[in-house]
């Protein structure tokens, strides 16, 4: 083991890559295999509902990245196309003789093709340039849309939306899609096929273009394309996506509201791409599948789950604005080099006792919430396990000491990890 | 004489007030490599960017092949095969060198904005890329990102990307600006080696650069042109001589 | 003819107020480039503050304290986080202001919870100033007035007559030289952040008691504000007074004077369909200006990025 990494560069980088350069079939049969047997482990019917949630939110996710991560396009407002996508859906399902003649499972590429609709009329001019201009249109035709749904009541329905019932479409080989697990397999077939598609879309000359563009639309335009039409051709593609996590949701959940259009949604979807990482590929899945759990799961146990997941993504633009995608892929190299080994002590020294410091801070926030919000003369709480008087002494004694003593010995092995993250990728050494 | 691969007449352009370029009348032919010297802020960038639409010119025309260029975009003189390159290295940071290579291919190949394609199961592109990348040497970094090679290595490849597309009039501009001795020397070459049969134009400082590879040389001094010729009339004229060299330290005073 | 001018009046207040917010944001953006997602968020912990302060010490400390206490908040966000961001390039950088956005508001819903704060306008500002034709305009109303014309007229004192005001503005356009000339840009950067949250702020204040302090008011103005700027054009304060005062008064107009969709087609020769109540777009033909008064500064900004992509007073072609 010398030197490799500057004697031979294409190893690494080239295995680094490897997911995006070839076309290889193992993952997807990874995919498709668990997204088969889930149900089977996770049986109870809110852990589906949850499923349903994240396999939809895992394709608005990654079309949202179609145009941020790949096209390098920051959109404000791309809750409308998945919004619009879902309510043609809705008006689909109650158009009932067009529905009855329908098979259910088709219904999506109809949330699709108006979302990629509405993307080829704001994308006609919001595409002409990337950045800051961009953003504004997208916030802009955003907000506008969102502000129609009350206006224009004949399509979003105004205050209560527009509801369906998706058992009224043509049965699919016997299915009517009564149950939860029928709706999950419906979901976990189009999360398959519509990531594959936007896999293979990044592969294609024009998906290619699209990086070319982000990183240099003037070397792109000398190059004989136009910025311009290869942004379009990316946007229009990503609405198509959008519309078709649109339709999904009109199936899920058969109702849409005004709710599904506005900047919140925008915002999360793009708070959940982020999250995942915007550098590959499958950032914006595990983005989905972490703030589905995030949020279904947090918010049970705390009322501050919104500020914790805010904090969350802020201290993620600071410090890893590759997302948990870049957390991942950094430690390739280390595999690749034989030194993972290195890394295992240091790590449990290190980010151990920052969990527990992270967990007693969070029970500082909680304590003081109580003390602030809690009905008078509420004084009990409950946190961990433990119930305690939030108006004690003690119990702000132990957190605040386990919080500062955890961060203290997080601080002071910092170095040992840095060092220790340091040797694991030099080459060379004994390993 | 044939029509002349390049071609422009009464080329002006004005900032504001100040006069940039002030009436340049110029015809490079079919496999001529021509270049454009002159001292700093004669306007040899500002000449490549009205060329190449960068900027639109305040009066003049440009014509490539007989053919008009005025108000075209950047994109559409691209197909009509005048490729350039950037005097601050201009490349894809983030993307491998073998895909910058193949995304310079992707127009010149036919494929336009086709998503029906996969880039990757295309052997021409492969081929292709592979083979401008043994052109410029960099076979063995084709899988770095681009961002990461030395500064040699980002202007070869800039030169890689400006020749993939096929077009047969070349412009680089600066190509050794800021390289080393025997960085410089490699460059040379390889302009050498890749514009084979292709009409170049070049800015350049360097005069061995120039000297070494020039059919015919132009010196543009405020905006205009004062002599055009082969290399050794060049340096003869005593016009050049004084106004250039003049020219050349004052700027250096 | 007296309700225009009681209309007048109202929209003058809700464009001054949108300009305070609109200045600090421009000025922020033609020096660093960003736009600040999060700067209505500092405009709604000016209002918070002053609450807190003005329920210990009265209305008018809060007034004195409150923007002094968002500048200095301001100026931390700008040196412990945006120039962290900065290197990673512009998208995170919109990014991080707006996760910072809604940190912000989960921050104050932690502290304040989410009811709207008890903070009145000041007994001393509490009465009836003059009456047009039967309506009274309150006192507090020509205060504001006067808030923020002073404050842009201090602004354009510093930025024009003074020697801070010229390096600011030298800086604007050319940062690099005038570091080289040996001014710390980084702290002009951070100064500017710094004075343009403490605008959002000092609005904050003034409004919270007409506007109601809770925690959706940032993102009530949040987006209008961006609008405002990108009306205006980016990086101009004239463009941005204008493209305020545009929107204070259009909105204003359009929420006093009922008017149909019907009308204005009937107006330029468009008949009203027969059967309106089946046509697919009777939501159109009834839709009123009271009930878009609200989108029309959204279109507004649209139909300027199409036609006018820099903005009214926009130099820069972004």
């Amino acid at each position: 083991m010398t030197d490799q990494i500057t004697t031979d560069p294409t190893k690494p980088s080239e295995r680094m890559r490897a997911g995006s350069m070839t076309l290889s079939l193992g993952p997807w049969i990874v995919a498709a295999v668990l997204l088969a047997v889930l149900p089977f482990i996770f049986t109870n019917n809110s852990s589906i509902t949850i499923m349903n949630q994240m396999w939809i939110t895992v394709i608005f996710a990654l079309a949202y990245n179609m145009l941020l991560g790949q096209g390098g396009m920051l959109s404000f407002g791309h809750a409308v196309y998945a919004g619009v996508g879902g309510f043609a859906c809705m008006h689909i399902m109650n158009a009932s003789d067009f529905f009855a003649a329908l098979p259910l499972p088709v219904l999506p590429v109809f949330g699709g093709l108006f979302g990629m609709g509405l993307a080829m009329i704001v994308g006609s001019f919001s595409t002409r340039s990337a950045g800051t201009v961009f953003a504004m249109i997208s916030l802009g035709v955003g907000e506008l849309i969102a502000a129609c749904s009350v206006i224009i009541v004949a399509f979003f329905g105004g205050e209560e939306g527009v509801s369906g019932d998706r058992t009224y479409a043509r049965p699919f080989f016997g299915t009517e899609f009564l149950q939860q697990i029928e709706v999950y397999y419906l979901i976990s077939a189009w999360v398959l096929i519509a990531a594959a598609l936007m896999y293979l879309w990044s592969r294609t000359p024009v998906g290619r273009m699209a990086n070319a563009v982000r990183d240099n639309p003037e070397r792109a335009e000398f190059l004989g394309y136009s910025a311009r039409w290869v942004r379009f051709y990316s946007f229009v593609a990503s609405g198509f996506f959008a519309g078709i996590a649109g339709g999904l949701f009109a199936i899920n959940y058969e109702i849409l509201t005004e709710e599904n259009l506005n900047t919140t949604s925008s915002g999360v979807i793009l708070l959940v791409t982020f999250l995942g990482g915007v550098g590959f590929f499958f950032g914006p899945i595990i983005g989905a599948i972490a703030f589905t759990l995030l949020q279904t799961v947090l918010s049970l146990q705390t009322e501050l789950w919104a500020f914790y997941a805010g904090t969350l993504f802020v201290a993620t633009v600071m410090f890893f604005p590759g997302g948990l995608a870049g957390l991942m892929m950094m430690h390739v190299p280390v595999f690749k080099l034989g030194k993972a080994r290195l890394l295992i002590l240091p790590y449990l020294k290190t980010l151990l006792p920052a969990l527990i410091g992270i967990l007693g801070l969070s029970a500082l926030v909680e304590m003081v919430f109580h003390v602030r919000h809690a009905a008078y003369g509420d004084d009990e709480m409950t946190l961990f396990w433990t119930t305690f008087n939030s108006h004690d002494i003690l119990p702000w004694v132990v957190a605040l000491g386990v919080t500062a003593i955890a961060l203290g010995i997080t601080r002071a092995n910092a170095p040992a990890l840095r060092d220790a993250w340091n040797e694991a990728n030099t080459a060379g050494g004994s390993a | 004489m044939s029509t002349p691969a390049l071609e422009l007449s009464g080329l002006k352009k004005s900032f504001g007030k100040a006069e940039i370029i002030r009436g340049i009348d110029l015809s490079i032919g079919k496999s001529e490599r021509h270049a454009v010297i002159g001292p700093n802020g004669a306007g040899k960038s500002t000449l490549f960017n009205l060329i190449t639409a960068r900027f639109q010119p305040t009066a003049g025309t440009v014509k490539l092949h007989g053919e008009d260029l005025i108000g075209l975009e950047p994109y559409q003189i691209n197909r009509k095969g005048l490729s350039r390159s950037f005097q601050i290295t201009n490349i894809f940071p983030k993307m491998t060198v073998f895909e910058n290579v193949r995304c310079a291919l992707l127009w010149s190949q036919g494929y336009k904005y086709s998503f029906w394609n996969l880039v990757n199961r295309s052997r021409d592109l492969t081929e292709g890329a592979e083979a401008i990348l043994e052109q410029i040497n960099l076979t063995e970094r084709r899988n770095l990102p681009a961002g990461t090679l030395s500064y040699a290595e980002q202007r070869a490849l800039e030169i890689g990307i400006t020749i993939a597309g096929g077009a047969d009039v070349i412009m680089l501009d600066e190509p050794t600006a800021g390289m080393s001795h025997s960085e410089t020397d490699y460059i040379t070459d390889l302009i050498m080696k890749v514009t084979e049969g292709k009409t170049l134009i070049m800015v350049e400082h360097d005069m061995g650069v120039v000297f070494g590879l020039a059919d015919r040389i132009s010196v543009l001094v405020y905006g205009e042109i004062i002599a055009t010729g082969k290399p050794e009339e060049v340096r003869g004229d005593p016009k050049v001589q004084e106004a250039y060299l003049g020219a050349a330290l004052e700027a250096e005073h | 003819m007296d309700l225009i001018l009681v209309n007048i009046i109202d929209g003058l207040v809700t464009g001054l107020l949108l300009f305070m917010l609109s200045a600090g944001l421009t000025l922020i953006f033609s020096m660093m480039g960003v736009l600040n997602f999060a700067h209505a968020s500092f405009y709604m912990l000016g209002a918070y503050f002053a609450y807190q302060i003005s329920i210990a010490l009265g209305f008018w400390m809060g007034l004195l304290l409150a923007p002094l206490i968002v500048g200095v908040l301001g100026a931390g966000v700008e040196r412990y986080g945006l120039r962290r961001v900065h290197q990673y390039g512009h998208v995170p950088e919109l990014i991080f202001t707006f996760g910072l956005a809604l940190l912000i508001e989960e921050l104050v819903q932690f502290i304040w919870g989410k009811n709207q704060m008890a903070y009145f306008v000041p007994d001393a500002l509490n009465f009836s100033a003059f009456a047009i034709a039967g309506n009274s305009i309150p006192a507090y109303k020509i205060f504001m007035i006067f808030i923020s014309i002073a404050i842009f007229i201090g602004l354009l004192y510093i930025l024009t007559r003074t020697r801070v005001g010229m390096i600011i503005q030298a800086a604007l356009s050319y940062p690099r030289t005038v570091e080289a000339l040996g001014h710390n840009v980084p702290l002009i950067f951070m100064g500017v952040f710094g004075v343009g949250t403490a605008l959002a702020g000092v609005a904050g204040v003034i409004a919270g008691p007409v506007l109601g302090t809770f925690p959706g008011m940032a993102f009530v103005l949040g987006s209008i504000v961006f609008v405002t700027i990108v009306i205006g054009g980016l990086g101009s304060l004239w463009g941005a007074l204008v493209a305020s005062l545009l929107i204070g008064w259009i909105t204003t107009f359009a929420k006093s004077y009922n008017i149909e969709m019907a009308d204005i087609l009937n107006g330029i020769g468009i008949g009203t369909p027969e059967n309106l109540d089946e046509s697919l777009f009777r939501d159109f033909w009834t839709i009123t200006s009271p009930q878009i008064a609200d989108i029309l500064p959204y279109i507004l900004m649209v139909l300027i990025l199409i036609f006018r992509p820099s903005g009214l007073f926009g130099k820069r072609h972004s």
